[in-house]
């Protein structure tokens, strides 16, 4: 299997589009990581008599109404966004795909009562959904990442039992059991890896998903507290300020931006991890 | 006031009303005949039994719907309401008001002795968040039907005050609140008869042509609920609404050299203050909370959250109430906050503040102190949560810090006793010293004017030198109104009052 992550990332930076949102990815990477080095200011320096300067030499993005260098904020507000959608996907991949190969794989009235589960939380919008939990469990960046969590769960389960209800029947999945091989052994050695391209596109694009709905939440109140910097929180900030544009076009284009760079990298993904399309892209270019 | 104080903040901000702009009222379901008034409130009333609410929204709309005894008028001094008036006996224990005749509830059937009785009772017997105002009252009764003749075992020297300083102490109609219809569809004897209520819009209020002040100029009146002052301001500015008290501070300049806009602001009675929970460690030590008195800018706070339309204060009274007082011990003076926090052994301390969203400057001053405090080494870490929660965790004591405003207070016993007592409703931040108890209550018993100020004033200046309220500021009260909308005038008490408004054409 190793191969094939390995040919993919070619095939996916020979893609001009897709290789510029996996750059902007490794730029916010890098963002988060080395955020308090690279912000001009501290992003809680509240100082009133700077409030709503416009962009300038000194402060790139402007100031919003405290004060604070709305570019630092911005910054550093990469890194709780991040960390958020990959804590919180990672939470919903995990719980997903186990769910999803167990079920997948033994079916039985396990399958039939968990999918019906899955299918009852599915059928909420998400938003409505993850706000209901942290309006349970109260607001704050952990409970936000457990709410998002937990409301992108159904999608990799679904996602992993349709591939795994497929290889259940295939021909080396049935030889390895008649050779007398554990299901554990089968899942780990014939399923999973056969049921992760799937799954890499689903994590790609939830990702975007994920940052979309901290941003909402944060926007909320529920999500990200203030002081502590986030985009969707200071895009609420600054909507009370219609001349300070400055204030909510900047988070607002480090949201945009962001989630088209992790559509932009699922949806390469998605074209080259997936035979039939890589096969068709692959006639396409050497004609 | 103490119920009001909840709200306040959200009050002061800003209120609007507006007078009715025929054709987009009409749109909303409101305002039929399109010659009404319409106006935006920040909120939405919890219920509307005076008695058992303690929003500023409820007091809001019912300020229209309800009367009292007597009631404050723009001086403040309290004038004759649904008493024509009064007298007090020579050793000042017995009160005779003598009830104005003729006057109807809104539902035409008589109003009488027996209705004031009634109230008081409820408020006493029900033990209801106003029944602190009646302290000293021993007896109620009516000997005729224009007579009510209260009977104190004690002199109360701000009697008046105490029953008619707010719509709290309103005179209520036993049958309406027998069927538990006054929640919803409150009956009273004011300018302004209930008419219907939209849950999550809107309440209208139609004239009563029958009130003893005269009818309204105004067939009706509607309180819309518009919770963010932006859109408050720019459905005023586009004659959807004719009057907000929601205006966004930091347009508060604009709104003023608006000409097709009235601005007016009084200097408001309204307070907001930092307090510490001192059931918690290590708040329960003065020299902390003196810290965090030191260790914040006030001026930076004002300008954060008000723009400047408000005042820095260090006590709750502010200057044009007839009980002020002066004194700021407190300076912004980093290096002693960090001095008083070393003699009393804190390091690395993290503060739990509540915010909440309904009052935004909670939130912004939140931030803004936040950064204050960091340069003394606390850590301040904001916690927004719904004010119902807020409400909730303030009564159970689940905060290291909170910060609210309280709202209509008019004598010097209104903005300590309940907040400062060892046994007030409203000290949550659980402050104890039997100094400031006993100057309290000799304030109660004192009956010359200068005396009963001077204990009022050293209580409070004892409260302040223990920071058990850290005071921020008093906020102007602002409000805008379209220019049809004529006699409408801004109240230092924040009260709103329709009564007498006229429209143009």
């Amino acid at each position: 299997m190793s191969a094939r992550p390995f040919s993919a990332w070619s095939h996916l930076l020979r893609r001009p589009v897709s290789a510029a949102g996996l750059g902007v990815v490794v730029l916010l990477l890098t963002l988060a990581l080395l955020g308090p080095q690279l912000a001009p200011y501290g992003p809680n320096a509240v100082d009133v008599t700077r409030a709503l300067q416009p962009p300038s030499m000194e402060h790139w993005f402007g100031t919003d109404d405290l004060g604070r260098d709305v570019l630092s904020r911005v910054v550093l507000a990469a890194r709780v966004s991040l960390q958020v959608s990959l804590i919180s996907v990672s939470i919903a991949l995990v719980v997903g795909v186990v769910l999803g190969l167990v079920v997948g794989y033994f079916r039985g009235w396990a399958d039939t009562v968990i999918m019906r589960v899955v299918d009852v939380v599915f059928a909420f919008p998400i938003m409505l959904l993850a706000i209901a939990i942290v309006a349970v469990l109260g607001p704050g960046v952990t409970t936000a990442t457990v709410a998002i969590g937990v409301v992108y769960v159904p999608v990799f389960a679904r996602v992993t039992r349709a591939s795994a209800l497929a290889l259940r029947e295939e021909p080396y999945v049935r030889a390895a059991a008649a050779i007398g091989a554990g299901p554990l052994r089968i899942i780990r050695a014939h399923v999973l890896p056969n049921v992760s391209a799937p799954v890499i596109v689903q994590t790609s694009l939830s990702l975007a998903f994920a940052i979309l709905s901290e941003a909402a939440l944060s926007f909320l109140g529920l999500g990200v507290q203030p002081p502590q910097p986030s985009w969707g929180r200071m895009l609420f900030d600054g909507k009370g300020f219609t001349d300070a544009w400055w204030m909510s076009v900047f988070p607002g284009l480090a949201i945009f931006v962001t989630v088209l760079a992790f559509n932009l990298v699922g949806d390469g993904l998605r074209d080259v991890l997936d035979p039939r399309r890589r096969s068709a892209m692959e006639s396409r270019r050497d004609r | 006031m103490r119920r009001l104080s909840r709200w306040a903040g959200a009050a002061l901000v800003l209120a609007l009303l507006g007078a009715c702009s025929p054709g987009t009222g009409v749109d909303r379901g409101l305002s039929k005949d399109g010659s009404g008034v319409v106006a935006a409130i920040a909120g939405e009333p919890d219920q509307l039994d005076p008695h058992r609410t303690s929003a500023y929204f409820s007091f809001q709309v019912l300020e229209n719907t309800f009367d009292t005894l007597v009631e404050p008028g723009e001086d403040l001094v309290m004038r004759p309401g649904l008493a024509e008036r009064w007298k007090v006996s020579e050793d000042r224990l017995t009160w005779t008001f003598t009830l104005r005749k003729g006057v109807t509830w809104h539902d035409g059937s008589t109003f009488g002795a027996d209705d004031v009785v009634y109230s008081y009772r409820r408020i006493i017997d029900e033990k209801l968040g106003n029944a602190w105002r009646f302290d000293g009252v021993k007896d109620i009764s009516a000997p005729d039907d224009s007579t009510v003749v209260l009977k104190l075992d004690k002199p109360v020297y701000n009697l008046l005050s105490r029953i008619g300083g707010h719509k709290g102490l309103a005179i209520v109609n036993k049958r309406n609140v027998e069927s538990g219809k006054i929640k919803t569809r409150p009956l009273g004897t004011g300018p302004f008869s209930f008419d219907d209520y939209n849950p999550g819009e809107s309440i209208r209020l139609k004239a009563n042509s029958r009130w003893w002040g005269g009818a309204p100029k105004i067939p009706s009146l509607t309180f819309r609920f518009i919770p963010e002052p932006t859109t408050a301001l720019a459905d005023l500015e586009a004659g959807e609404i004719n009057w907000t008290d929601n205006i966004p501070p930091q347009q508060v300049e604009r709104v003023s050299q608006n000409e097709d806009l009235e601005l007016d602001s009084a200097v408001g009675n309204d307070y907001w203050y930092l307090a510490a929970n001192q059931d918690r460690r290590p708040f329960d030590d003065p020299r902390v909370r003196k810290a965090i008195a030191y260790g914040i800018d006030r001026k930076a706070v004002v300008q954060a959250t008000q723009y400047g339309n408000a005042t820095v204060n260090q006590l709750a009274i502010p200057k044009t109430n007839p009980w002020y007082a002066a004194y700021s011990p407190y300076s912004h003076n980093t290096r002693r906050a960090a001095k008083l926090l070393a003699a009393a052994g804190v390091r690395d301390l993290k503060i739990d503040m509540l915010v909440t969203k309904e009052y935004p400057e909670t939130v912004i001053t939140g931030q803004v102190i936040a950064s204050q405090l960091e340069k003394i080494g606390i850590t301040v870490q904001p916690r927004e949560v719904d004010f119902a929660t807020w409400l909730d965790k303030q009564g159970k004591g689940e905060f290291d810090m909170l910060m609210l405003g309280w709202l209509g207070n008019l004598d010097a016993e209104d903005f300590y006793y309940a907040q400062h007592h060892s046994d007030g409703d409203f000290n949550f931040q659980k402050y104890s010293s039997p100094e400031v108890d006993r100057l309290l209550e000799a304030g109660q018993k004192e009956t010359g004017k200068k005396a009963r100020k001077d204990r009022y004033a050293e209580a409070a200046r004892k409260i302040a030198d223990d920071a058990s309220y850290v005071y921020l500021y008093n906020p102007d009260v602002v409000q805008a109104w379209a220019p049809q909308l004529e006699n409408y005038k801004v109240r230092s008490d924040g009260a709103v009052r329709f009564r007498d408004v006229r429209l143009a054409d």
